[in-house]
């Protein structure tokens, strides 16, 4: 494998890798804006234009993150 | 509900705040122009209220109000830099001070709302800084090539196939043969998973499972069977030791390692604060 193979991937890899701790979990809320289920529905829309990976996008909505949002969202 | 917009006709052109995270007050920042930012480049400030501090961002209303956060987020290219510059910001504290990460996109109206979650949420966040004090998160992925497990397993079902036989008796010991053999994959992927979590968890602090993810998301051809994040001591190679004697013992058997971070401990804080 050379390198000029690996860079694109290691890109989407560490791209993936933030989304999923940038966007799924960190303190979440609390804050006067914060991304609603809608919001957080076109995070993934962007994404999936992001990643062009449909396999991607719905393990991520599978996921509880947007569960936990529309719990505390609300809460104001 | 009446928006802040109808009340108040300049909300519309006065900064929102946006939370990277919270860390202690006294924290020296460096050279702050050099900062990556979710605004403008260069526009990361520290807003102090009583020993902690939050990490923010003066941001346009036309960007991240709740209608322009909503179509922002359907463009990717949009979407990749706010996500990239959210990590930076925590990155470059992340050597030298503990570190609160929030989540993507947390917007305050103004400096005064922002002093007064921090307020409101002192103890909470103050003990979580202590809990994560000199620590980072590493995350930890095991992955395994099926042929050359199965080819591992094959010995101890090899006995039961029949060679030498033919028609339907063998096609049928063959499917059955072929079934314990799966089944005997999975124990020993599980068997493994066990035995590198544990191995590695003695060098941490903390630790927590993630989903495991499909072949699209890791990029790789082969199973991911383990998916972790550890929370560890900053200065300690305890885990990079312990992944040393894994890659050696069971890269024979065609398990692969790979290591990410160190991150902000974004699987140590609480999601909700109370």
């Amino acid at each position: 494998m050379t390198d000029r193979q690996d860079l694109p991937l290691q890109h989407e890899v560490t791209l993936l890798e933030l989304v999923d701790r940038v966007l799924n979990k960190g303190v979440v809320l609390s804050g006067d804006i914060t991304l609603s289920v809608a919001g957080v529905d076109l995070v993934y829309v962007g994404l999936r234009l992001l990643l062009a990976s449909a396999g991607t996008v719905d393990r991520l909505n599978g996921s509880n993150g947007a569960r936990e949002l529309e719990a505390s969202g609300s809460r104001s | 509900m009446i928006s802040a917009l109808e009340i108040d006709p300049e909300a519309k052109t006065r900064p929102l705040w946006y939370v990277y995270g919270v860390v202690p007050g006294d924290l020296i920042p460096g050279d702050e122009s050099e900062w990556p930012s979710v605004g403008r480049a260069g526009d990361v400030e520290l807003v102090r209220e009583g020993a902690l501090a939050a990490l923010a961002s003066p941001v346009a209303p036309s960007e991240f109000d709740q209608p322009s956060l909503e179509s922002r987020l359907r463009e990717a290219s949009w979407l990749e830099e706010k996500i990239r510059a959210h990590e930076q910001v925590l990155e470059l504290v992340l050597g030298h001070s503990p570190v609160v990460p929030f989540r993507f996109c947390t917007v305050y109206r103004s400096r005064e709302a922002l002093r007064a979650f921090l307020s409101e949420h002192r103890s909470e966040l103050e003990a979580t800084l202590e809990r994560i004090s000199g620590k980072v998160e590493r995350g930890v992925k095991a992955f395994a090539d099926r042929n050359r497990l199965a080819q591992a397993t094959m010995a101890t079902t090899e006995d039961s196939v029949v060679e030498g036989r033919s028609g339907g008796r063998a096609y049928l010991e063959g499917r059955l043969a072929e079934q314990r053999n799966k089944e005997e994959i999975e124990r020993m992927a599980m068997e493994l998973v066990e035995k590198v979590h544990a191995r590695l968890d003695q060098e941490a602090e903390e630790s927590t499972f993630l989903p495991p993810q499909t072949r699209d998301v890791s990029g790789r051809p082969d199973d991911m069977l383990m998916n972790a994040a550890y929370l560890v001591e900053a200065e300690s190679p305890g885990l990079e030791h312990a992944l040393a004697d894994l890659r050696r013992d069971l890269g024979p058997l065609g398990i692969a390692f790979e290591l990410t971070g160190p991150w902000p401990p974004y699987n140590f804080v609480p999601g909700e604060l109370a």
